[in-house]
């Protein structure tokens, strides 16, 4: 009975804990939502209001006919869906081959691998771009799918591969001895027994992709060729901050990318965790 | 050097039948291997391991800029003496130190209570989890931009919240004086990155047997002595890796001064990843950039490993005792 009453007051305490960390987290999401909502007045009004009144497109008007938000959105889908393509068709086979072929020095591959994913992005900036200028690449879609799907394959490797070594063997060698080639083996065999996997590295690569900025501003800086990061971060460049702008192109950014993590969340937290709880 | 325990890729091979193949189907499987590999190898090695060993020699030298392409002048450490007495360069590197220090310390104390949290609760657990996703997955871009609005010394709402429940009496230009601006953008890192850590920290939590607390309690042991002798301890591995992420993102921070501060006011926020930016990108000074870029990557696999080792000995105590 005591017991029973103590488990209680303890749900209690951690129910309420967590709604003051939801009201923390949520409220400046809250505020950047709503306030795409607002006319230019109310953005600038002080005290500021709590509830858009009246409730405004204006702000998405000017983001996609003035600024061309869509061109920015459209360039952010190329280059993060060319990114997650291209790493799980590399990652897996990679993971295939490191996790089930007999490769020698394949420790030492899969220890480098995770050494390079150390590296900050800063280190390899000014080489990389030397490069993409030779190669005519700057402002150009591969400048950032190469790169993305060169920095992602490293943990997407390494989850695929955690994957693979789980599958019974016996599959694999049904399939060879039918005479199936490794390549036909790997797609109709193992991938398909793989699919948490296949959608935890790709919901990570996308989301690296769709949030990168670093390389994005660096190599891709006309207006072309911008993706989301970058054609926010490059509106206010005059004196005045469009903050409305600003805000009804975030909405739009943030919504498809919030949907996708909320629908994969398991995929996310366990992506997440795997690093840190099997060591 | 041997591989950090909490790295150890596992090896072992979880099916049970040993296999038996011959040495020509071995080979070719072995051969198979490689052509599976190689072009995953191939791209991480050209776009990362490549340009590393090139920004060496670019640090090197003084790069100028040509039509057709570069001309490099050869002037060994130079750059890296330029970039050594120079007070903003120092002042970068301390800021960029105190900075992650400071953020990883709060994020792992926060992200620690969070997960402590969440790991009583029964019902909306997964709820929870979701909401600490979208701040992870938020653009760090769009972050800095909504945290700029909030922190307007005349219409953000922070101002009029404080204001409104007595806290202030004058609003605070947050972004405007060096001190305040640090601080500010420490807080917009700390409400974006905590949700990462807190998520990690609660799968460690998971994984602790619940006997152990059984047993705890009928030892009679305190709430605090369960936590410093269990959950603690037993944690540590999680702990140190989630340190370890962060601490190699926080180093190398650029998005969020580049949007909400540009570095400033004059130069309170300049990290040396956006110090190295600025150098190579609007002086075009490249030598002087890679110079700046490989000493902040030193320094990261220095604090990285330091985190692995300060984590290793410890693990070391425990098996001997």
């Amino acid at each position: 009975m005591k017991m029973r009453r103590r488990a209680r007051r303890t749900q209690m305490i951690a129910t309420l804990w967590s709604i003051v960390i939801a009201l923390f987290m949520l409220a400046p999401l809250y505020w950047l939502v709503t306030t795409s909502f607002k006319t230019p007045s109310e953005i600038g009004a002080s005290p500021p209001t709590v509830v858009p009144n009246p409730v405004s497109l204006h702000n998405y008007a000017r983001a996609f006919t003035y600024y061309h938000f869509q061109v920015y959105m459209r360039n952010s889908v190329i280059v993060s869906v060319g990114a997650t393509i291209l790493v799980l068709a590399l990652g897996s086979m990679a993971g295939y081959s490191l996790g089930r072929l007999p490769v020698r020095g394949k420790h030492s591959i899969l220890v480098a691998l995770l050494m390079i994913s150390v590296f900050p992005e800063i280190a390899v900036i000014s080489p990389l771009f030397m490069l993409m200028r030779t190669l005519g690449w700057l402002n150009s879609y591969q400048a950032l799918i190469i790169p993305y799907t060169a920095f992602n394959l490293p943990f997407a490797i390494w989850i695929l591969r955690n994957y693979f070594l789980v599958i019974p063997r016996e599959m694999e060698e049904v399939a060879r001895i039918d005479g199936a080639s490794a390549l036909r083996t790997l797609v109709q065999i193992i991938l398909p027994q793989a699919t948490p996997g296949l959608f935890t590295a790709g919901v990570f690569t996308f989301t690296a992709a769709w949030t990168e900025f670093l390389m994005a501003l660096t190599f891709n800086s006309s207006p072309e060729f911008r993706t989301i990061p970058v054609g926010i971060a490059l509106f206010g460049a005059q004196f005045v901050i469009p903050y409305g702008t600003i805000f009804a192109a975030s909405t739009a950014a943030v919504v498809p990318i919030g949907i996708l993590v909320l629908v994969f969340r398991r995929s996310v937290v366990s992506g997440l965790t795997q690093g840190a709880v099997k060591g | 050097m041997g591989t950090p325990k909490l790295l150890e890729p596992q090896l072992t091979n979880p099916s049970p039948r040993p296999e038996k193949r011959s040495p020509g189907l071995s080979r070719r499987l072995a051969r198979q291997g490689w052509a599976f590999a190689l072009p995953a190898l191939v791209m991480i090695a050209a776009i990362t391991i490549f340009p590393i060993l090139y920004s060496v020699i670019v640090s090197l030298n003084h790069i100028t800029f040509t039509s057709q392409g570069y001309h490099f002048q050869w002037v060994g450490l130079h750059n890296y003496s330029v970039i050594f007495s120079n007070p903003l360069y120092r002042y970068s590197l301390i800021f960029t130190v105190i900075y992650t220090i400071v953020t990883v310390f709060v994020e792992l104390v926060v992200g620690l209570l969070i997960a402590l949290v969440l790991d009583k609760l029964i019902a909306g657990r997964g709820l929870m989890l979701a909401v600490l996703l979208l701040p992870w997955s938020l653009i760090t871009v769009i972050s800095a931009e909504m945290w700029n609005y909030i922190y307007n010394g005349v219409y953000g709402v922070l101002n009029a919240l404080l204001i409104g429940i007595g806290i202030l009496h004058t609003p605070v230009v947050w972004l405007g004086k060096p001190f305040i601006a640090i601080v500010s953008m420490m807080f917009a890192d700390i409400w974006k990155t905590t949700p990462f850590v807190a998520i990690i920290l609660l799968a460690g939590l998971q994984m602790i047997p619940h006997e152990l607390y059984e047993a705890a309690e009928m030892d009679g042991a305190s709430g605090s002595a369960r936590f410093w002798r269990i959950t603690f301890p037993l944690l540590r591995p999680t702990i140190a890796l989630s340190v370890l992420f962060r601490v190699l993102q926080a180093f190398g921070i650029f998005d969020l001064p580049f949007v909400l501060t540009q570095g400033g006011p004059g130069h309170a926020t300049e990290s040396l990843a956006l110090l190295g930016w600025q150098v190579m990108f609007q002086d075009l000074n490249m030598g002087r950039g890679a110079a700046i870029a490989a000493s902040t990557t030193l320094i990261v696999l220095g604090a990285s490993l330091l985190v692995l080792r300060a984590f290793r000995a410890q693990v070391g105590e425990e098996d001997l005792g």
